[in-house]
């Protein structure tokens, strides 16, 4: 079938000279997670933990629908998780392990 | 070309982790969302292991804190009434915002995009978000997502338009798709009328998106009274 | 001492200076590239040599921090080669980024 090379070729999140629909001039405040999301980010950049080029591509990796679907520092979040796992530096039952433990604390004493 | 929809980035920046549809973070039925406690086990789990400092993540926030429009409407303003500054600025824009102390945090490069009577300078990231954060701060959504990061290389005066900017025909529109280390920041015309307005007041009518392109600098009705 | 005698490390002399014709290379990798595919192919103009020399973004994408470093230049490019049916006035232009080994000359 003619065209499935293009999956490879062209990265779900390029997108100069695309079809798209007008600009709607929407902006937010980031909430304090993707604030802390950030700082992750450039801190995990400042150690070359993930660098920021490692970020990018690996959220293009994400694939089109979980690109589509998640938010802008819901991808990130995600490309961290991956990329440490790639790298050997955590496995996914230590963050399963965490994720449990975290939520059940937050469930306990919410965050202020 | 088959056209991918992604619902996040087709211009509607609609959800937020679910914190529209429940209560606020200060309040006592906040509930964290999935994406929000991964991050924070993420970052648990690096402190742990000494990747990552206990207080790192807290620092950064304080320096992108810091980091917002007015330090690069500060830039601007020193350009437009030093011309010996507006020279070293458009040399090497890095080096002239360490000048005024606006540290780069990161290794990107700065060049800054003179408009003129012959150029109209515009500035995206077809590829992801890249823009000048350490001298404008977080960009805002809109700079993020599909319309105008497909539309603003193929059809940049229509985007413009959008923007309630028109741009005449004899002068260049030219726009710079940040991909590598460089970041750009537009220097936008200075408004006639201005001629007896301070430093601070020129900058206080500096806007972050005359800085990105998409409007040039007007005067506001109260700024038309010069000191 | 003369200075002809000196051999520069590869990649430290910028191959392509401002104002040299260039082509943008038309190849598909696999994975993580920082060449739009809609410049690819298309002819511009160096408008100047970044300096200094940096890591080629496309492997620093997989992880290589440090090693062989080339130049990046930033290439002007006609909105009406990028664009066939390009609607507005001829001189609309973008500049980009490109690597050195993107790029050929012409």
């Amino acid at each position: 079938m003619a065209g499935k090379e293009q999956l490879l070729t062209h990265l779900p999140t390029e997108f100069g000279g695309l079809e798209a629909g007008p600009i709607q001039r929407v902006e937010h405040e980031l909430e304090p997670w993707e604030k802390r999301c950030h700082a992750l980010a450039d801190v995990l950049d400042f150690h070359k933990i993930i660098n920021t080029e490692e970020k990018r591509r690996g959220v293009e990796a994400l694939g089109a629908e979980m690109v589509g679907k998640l938010t802008y520092y819901e991808r990130w979040i995600v490309a961290f998780t991956n990329i440490l796992f790639e790298k050997g530096i955590l496995t996914p039952d230590q963050v399963a392990r965490k994720v449990e433990d975290v939520t059940a604390r937050l469930k306990a004493t919410p965050p202020a | 070309m088959p056209e991918h929809e992604h619902d996040h980035d087709n211009g509607h920046a609609h959800d937020h982790g679910g914190a529209h549809a429940h209560p606020g973070v200060g309040s006592s039925d906040y509930v964290p969302g999935y994406f929000e406690i991964l991050e924070r086990s993420i970052t648990e789990l690096l402190v742990e292991r000494k990747l990552i400092g206990p207080d790192e993540i807290r620092r950064q926030i304080e320096v992108l804190d810091s980091r917002t429009p007015a330090l690069g409407a500060k830039v601007v303003a020193r350009a437009w009434v030093d011309a010996g500054f507006r020279k070293r600025l458009l040399a090497n824009g890095r080096a002239a915002c360490e000048e005024l102390g606006i540290t780069f945090y990161d290794d990107t490069g700065l060049i800054v995009l003179e408009n003129t009577d012959t150029v109209h300078n515009l500035v995206v990231c077809t590829l992801c978000s890249c823009y000048p954060r350490p001298v404008l701060g977080l960009p805002p959504d809109w700079y993020k997502l599909k319309p105008y990061r497909a539309r603003a290389v193929s059809e940049p005066r229509a985007v413009l338009a959008e923007f309630g900017t028109i741009i005449p025909d004899d002068v260049e529109v030219r726009v710079s798709d940040s991909t590598a280390q460089v970041r750009y920041l537009v220097l936008p015309k200075r408004p006639p009328g201005t001629e007896n307005l301070t430093e601070e007041q020129l900058a206080a009518i500096v806007t972050r998106d005359a800085m990105i392109g998409v409007i040039p600098v007007e005067i506001r009705p109260d700024h038309r009274q010069a000191k | 001492m003369s200075t002809s005698a000196v051999v520069a490390a590869e990649g430290e002399i910028p191959i392509f200076s401002s104002g040299d014709r260039v082509r943008v290379c038309v190849r598909y990798p696999v994975g993580h590239f920082r060449v739009p595919n809609y410049i690819r192919g298309k002819r511009g103009i160096v408008e100047r040599v970044i300096e200094p020399a940096a890591l080629n973004n496309e492997e620093e994408g997989y992880g290589r921090n440090a090693g062989s470093r080339r130049h990046y230049y930033r290439i002007a490019i006609a909105m009406n080669e990028l664009w066939s049916s390009y609607a507005g006035p001829s001189q609309d232009s973008l500049r980009i980024e490109v690597f050195e080994t993107w790029l050929e000359r012409i």
